[in-house]
Parts: structure tokens; sequence; C-alpha cells
């Protein structure tokens, strides 16, 4: 067998698995929004573009896509900003270093499930350890979900915990490439550390924070399970994104059609920004 | 060095040995699988159960009694157990995959009624007709019951007995009495209640029994929305006001509440007031001894002392039209016959039966927790023997079964009326007017 059929065999075998798994479930999901249907099992009814109109006339998708916004925007800025600042940290020499490193990937590695969970009986208002500590030290209770404001903070701070290990362990890995003669120079030169980091270190790692904020962008943006066992998109709607909007209108509204309409104006929006970041913030330098 | 990759140590594998070993051995999977489904070669009939009972006891009594039928009739059920949320999905994806399932469990009318509206259903009226029911449980469809039920899940308020003889308080009968009762027992880091008020099915089921008991109604008799209504609108009201003074006694965390907080912070005697079913009972058995002498149970109260309501959440189990319906139905009948007790024990307070039959079984009133608790079973048995009780939930609302409440229940409706008046500070009569409005648009 020549080395192109095989380089051939293993493209088609990619292309298959792709188009199977990936591309024909959305085209799918996008031809299901110009039907209206209750549900899998009942006859679709053509509706053409009425799926569409119906949810950009809806308060609620304009609320979902700000919320969505909202999440995607504070989540990705501290788990940016804290990610780079325990990469700088865990690229310094210290003992037990390695220790540390593998410590600090660990609530990347748990099951959303059990981190949602444990968050929640932490802070649960009767028996939540957290709780039990505040008043311990005499506060007033932390109504971590009952106003709006507080819910979305509650959202963002649990996916900060839990995806900034990923910017870190991208950010450690990018910082171990920056050629350390760089900085040698740059203290002969008389910098300071903070001059360092804006001159040296940021420009290098502008790269890999491309991908990292785009990566972490669209994860966030159409972030479901975090949203949904957390607060299910609320109170009165205030973290609902357009991922929970989609779901909750597709399987607990019977309305399948409309939810693939928000996931398809989801998809699309995601697309154009996509597009977009790489206009300004193209992968390589000319 | 060599590139000869077949050299081998002595009495060692090398890789061409290996690979062939793997693909011979792949090879004999796969024609194994082939001949796998020996059943139905055999012509033995499979039918698949779709359980969302999840507990252990549950499956294992399942699968207890799939095996005893199997034995006798020799027919094999297959028990799939997935939690409730994903029963719908399961069912109809499994309809649309051409491998449906020939019985599944369901605990919401509109699943049933949109199964039922597309043909897929079974009817089990023969199978329903020999016992008397309990009301609005078998949910009718043109004469035919297409489920069979084997739980109430009717959400009721536990207090505790020895805090209101402590505090010289009686059972209330009325929103004030309730407030009163609440706020008396606001103490020593307890909280007075715990009733969720989260965009969930636990604030659904939980919630809405003051409401029920203030006489609301959803729908009037054609299906108009009577939320806002004239008539309607001041009990909404009331229900709201009196549920913002309530929420001051209950611990911060409501608007996230779902069954487990409910339980285990009654349980745990960090609330004196909760609402559930007799999972309580069963929750105080095995985590609190002490507490499970100590509980009293009481409808939900309206404003005046006079009305009293439970809110109802059943569950059931459907027939599908398969090429199996035949053995489906079959087992039902047998299954409903000889091991529908065996079944109702493995949560034995709060399966609540239906069939009205069961209550004075020996065979059932013999579990030692029915046994033990049966002032309680009493009190559950009144709850729907009582005409004076209203009995009703968010889904069942309306002129009869049909999937608009059901879309008010899916909406949050009710659970979000209460977070416009309690976390947005929103007037009574705005909350009423904004949730009618979203009922409207649900249910076009």
């Amino acid at each position: 067998m020549s080395s192109k059929t095989t380089i051939y065999g293993f493209l088609f075998v990619g292309l298959a698995v792709t188009l199977a798994l990936i591309v024909a479930p959305a085209v799918y999901a996008v031809s299901l929004s110009f039907y209206q249907m209750d549900s899998f099992i009942g006859a679709p009814k053509w509706a053409g573009l009425a799926n569409y109109a119906a949810v950009l006339q809806a308060p609620e998708f304009w609320r979902a896509l700000v919320n969505g916004a909202i999440y995607a925007l504070g989540s990705i800025v501290f788990q940016v900003v804290l990610g780079i600042a325990f990469a700088l940290v865990l690229n310094e020499t210290f003992p037990g270093r390695n220790l540390v490193r593998g410590l600090s990937i660990l609530p990347y590695l748990l099951p959303t499930v059990v981190v949602i969970l444990t968050f929640k009986w932490m802070v649960d208002g009767g028996i939540g350890i957290v709780t039990k500590a505040v008043e311990a030290m005499g506060l007033p209770p932390i109504n971590w979900f009952e106003s709006p404001g507080a819910a979305m903070a509650s959202t963002i701070l649990v996916s900060v915990w839990m995806w900034t290990p990923f910017v870190t362990t991208c950010f450690l890995a990018a910082l171990q490439t920056v050629p350390q003669s760089l900085y040698e120079a740059a203290r002969v030169d008389g910098t300071t550390a903070v001059q360092r980091f804006f001159h040296i270190t940021l420009p290098m790692l502008k790269p890999i924070l491309t991908v990292v904020v785009l990566l972490r962008a669209i994860w966030m943006f159409n972030k479901f399970d975090v949203i949904w066992l957390l607060t299910r998109g609320g109170p009165v709607g205030a973290t609902e994104n357009l991922a929970v909007l989609s779901y909750r209108r597709a399987f607990n509204l019977f309305d399948i059609g409309g939810g693939a309409a928000i996931a398809t104006i989801s998809f699309a929006l995601l697309s154009v920004a996509v597009l977009v970041y790489f206009r300004v913030f193209p992968l390589e330098d000319d | 060095m060599t590139n000869d990759t077949t050299m081998t140590k002595p009495g060692g594998v090398n890789r061409r040995t290996l690979i062939k070993s793997a693909g011979a051995l792949g090879a004999a999977l796969a024609a194994g699988t082939l001949d796998a489904p020996a059943v139905w070669g055999q012509g033995k009939k499979t039918i698949r159960f779709l359980n969302t009972e999840t507990s252990i006891d549950s499956i294992r009594a399942l699968k207890v009694a799939c095996a005893e039928y199997e034995k006798q009739f020799g027919t094999q059920i297959i028990v799939d157990s997935v939690p409730l949320d994903d029963a719908f999905t399961k069912v109809t994806t499994s309809l649309r995959g051409g491998q449906p399932y020939d019985i599944a469990t369901f605990a919401f009318v509109g699943h049933v009624l949109l199964l039922q509206a597309e043909g897929h259903l079974m009817p089990l009226t023969e199978l329903t007709n020999k016992h008397q029911w309990g009301p609005k449980i078998l949910f009718p469809v043109k004469n035919e019951v297409y489920w069979y039920p084997y739980d109430y899940n009717l959400a009721w308020i536990y207090y505790r007995k020895d805090l209101y003889e402590k505090h010289g308080l009686s059972v209330p009968k009325s929103y004030a009495e309730m407030l009163k009762n609440t706020q008396t027992l606001t103490a020593d880091g307890r909280y007075g209640s715990l009733f969720p008020i989260g965009s969930n099915g636990a604030t659904n089921w939980l919630a809405p029994g003051f409401m029920w008991a203030e006489g609301v109604k959803l729908f009037d008799d054609k299906w108009n929305v009577t939320l806002d209504s004239a008539d309607m609108a001041p009990r909404v009201a009331r229900y709201l006001d009196f549920f913002a003074e309530l929420y001051k006694t209950m611990p911060s965390g409501a608007s996230q509440a779902s069954f487990g907080e409910v339980l285990s912070n009654f349980s745990s005697d960090k609330v004196a007031h909760a609402a559930y079913a007799g999972r309580m009972i069963e929750a105080l058995e095995r985590n609190a001894p002490k507490l499970a002498t100590q509980y009293g149970m009481t409808p939900y109260m309206d404003s005046t002392g006079k009305a009293k309501a439970v809110n109802h959440g059943y569950d059931g189990w459907v027939v599908l039209k398969t090429p199996n319906s035949d053995e489906s139905m079959k087992f039902m009948a047998w299954f409903t016959e000889n091991q529908y007790i065996n079944f109702l024990h493995t949560a034995p307070l709060h399966f609540q039966p239906p069939r009205l039959d069961v209550y004075d079984d020996p065979r059932w009133r013999a579990h030692p927790l029915i046994d033990k608790h049966k002032e309680a079973v009493q009190t559950m048995r009144g709850f729907i023997t009582d005409k004076s009780v209203i009995l009703t939930s968010i889904d069942t609302e309306g002129p009869y079964p049909d999937l608009r409440p059901g879309k008010v229940f899916e909406g949050f409706v009710i659970p979000e009326m209460l977070q416009n008046k309690i976390l947005k500070n929103m007037s009574s009569a705005e909350c009423v007017k904004t949730a009618a409005d979203r009922m409207r648009k649900l249910t076009a």
C-alpha cells in the first residue's frame, strides 16, 4: 500500500466520521428550524422562516443573547487574567513546584456535575459549609442566587474555578518557549518585572492568547451544563443563555423548530464573531 | 540493527502475531455477535421496559418481577433505568430509531398525551377498569385510559410536632396561622420553613399548594387563561403576598432549592416546615430516626382557614404500540395484578397508591414502615378521599387533560411569578399580569 493511499485512506475515515457525526447532525438541526414540531414523533409541518420570526420577536431571545455575552465575557476575562497570573507563578522555581503544577489542573479534571453539586451544597442556605463559616464569622448570609446579579456572578465564579486551570496550562506551556535570553538582555537594560511582562512576556504569549480567548469564547458562549445544573437559567431568566433557551424551547416547551432556530442563530452569530476575531487578531504576524 | 519486524524473542509474541491474533479474536467476536440474538432466532419474545424509578430497591423489584415472568411465560423483559427527565427523549428517539421501548414510565401527563395523539399508545382501560381509583389520576382521553398509575406523589406540609408542643402552637389552618408558626420557629439556628421558589420541578410541585387552597384556577372551561381575571387575580395576589412573608422565614438559597435540599434541611433539623410526599418520612427513618416520630402532616391552607389542598405529581406506566404490544399487554396485566404491591413496597411511604383497593390490602399494609406510620398513611388516604381537599397541579389544570397546562408547567410560569414577587420586588398585581401574559403566549 503506497503512502499516498494510506494518507487518502486516513483522510477518508476522518472525513466520513466528521460528516456522520458533525456535519449531518448540524444540517439536520438547521433543517428542523424550518418546521413546526411538538416532538420528534410528530409529523413535521413546513413553517418556512416563521420560527426565526417568532424567535427574533421574543424578548427572551434578546435577554438570552445579552446574558450569554455577559457570561462569556465575564468568564473569559477572569479566566485569562487569573490563568496568566497562575502560569507566571508556576513558571517560577520553588520547592514542590511539580506537585503544585499537578494540583492546579485538578478542578479542570473534575466532572462538571461534581463541581456544581459540590458548590451548591457548599453554599446551601441551611447546611452549607460556606454558609456555616459565614455565620460563624458573624456576617450576614450571602444570597448566592437570590438576585439576577448574584446568580450571574455565581455562575461566572464556578466557570472561572473550573476552567482557569486550562488557561493556566496553555500559558504555562507557552511561557516555557520564551527564550530566557530575552529576559536576560532586558535585565541588563535595567527593566522592571512589570516592563518585562508587558514588553516581552505578553507579546510572546500573543499567539496562544489569541487561540485561548477564541476557544474560551466559543465554549463559554455555548455553555450549557454549568448554567443548567446551577441555575436552570433562573432566577427569572437572569442566567439563561441561548443554549439553555434553545434546549428549554425544544424539549420543555414542545417547540423543536423554535429551539432549532435559536441554535442555528447562535451558530451563525458565533461564526461571524470568529471571522471578525481572526480579522482583528490574525494568528500569524505579517 | 534490523528492519525485520518478524523477529521474535524466544517464547515471545511479535507484533504481526499480535495483530493476527487480535484480528482473529475480532472476527470471532463479530461472528459471535451475529449469532447472539438467539432468542429471536428461537422465537423467544423480548420486551423492552424503560424504568425511571432509579432507586436500587425499585430496580431490583422490577428485575425480580421480570425474571419471574420470564420463568413462567418465557418472555424476556429487558429493563433500562434512566432518570425521569430523560424518559420522554429516550422514548421518542427509540420510536424514531425504529427500536421503540414497549413499556415506559412517565410522570407528566403531557408526554402521555403527545404519544397518544400520535397513535403510539395502547389503551389500558381494560386493566384500569378492574379497580377503583382515586380522583384525578387516570387522565382519560375520549373515555380511554392510556396509562397505569402507581403513585399519586401528593405534596403536603410537614411540621415539627415537638416544636409545636414546646411553643404551644396549633396546626395552621390559614395563611396567618402558618406565618405565625413559621415566624415563631425561626430561632435557635433553625429556620421556620423551606419551600422552593426556583425555576425547577420542585417549585412547580411544592409551592403552588397554597394557591390551589385559595381557589385559584389557571383556565376556564374553554381554556381561556383566568389567572388575571377579576375573580382570580385577588386570590393570586393574596397567595403572593403570603409567600413573600413566608420567604422571610426560609434559609437563603430557596431559589436554588430542589428535592434534595428540602429533604435534607427538614431531616437535619434546619427548618421547621417543609413540603413533600411520603419520601420525607422515609428520609427521616433513614437519616434522623428521632425526628421520625416528631413530624406532623397537614394540607396546604388558604387565607381564610376554610379551604385546604394538596398538589399531586403522579407516576405511571404506558404500553407503546410496537410489534410486541400483545405481549406487553399480557405482561402489564400480570405485573399489575401480581407485582404491583411488591413494586409499591420499594418506596413504601412515597409511592402513594392511586388504586383504592391497595389501602385495604393486608399485603400492602404488612410492610413495617406502612404499619409503623399507619396514622400518616391514613392521613394520606384522606387527602384523596376527603372531597373537601382540593387536589390539583399546574400540569393537570383545565377542563380536561391537555398539553397546554403542561407548557405552563414546563415554562416555569408559577415559579417565575414567585421570583418576580420575592426576588424582584414586583407588585403582586404586576406579577399576576406578567404570569398571565406568559401563559397566554405559551398556550397560544
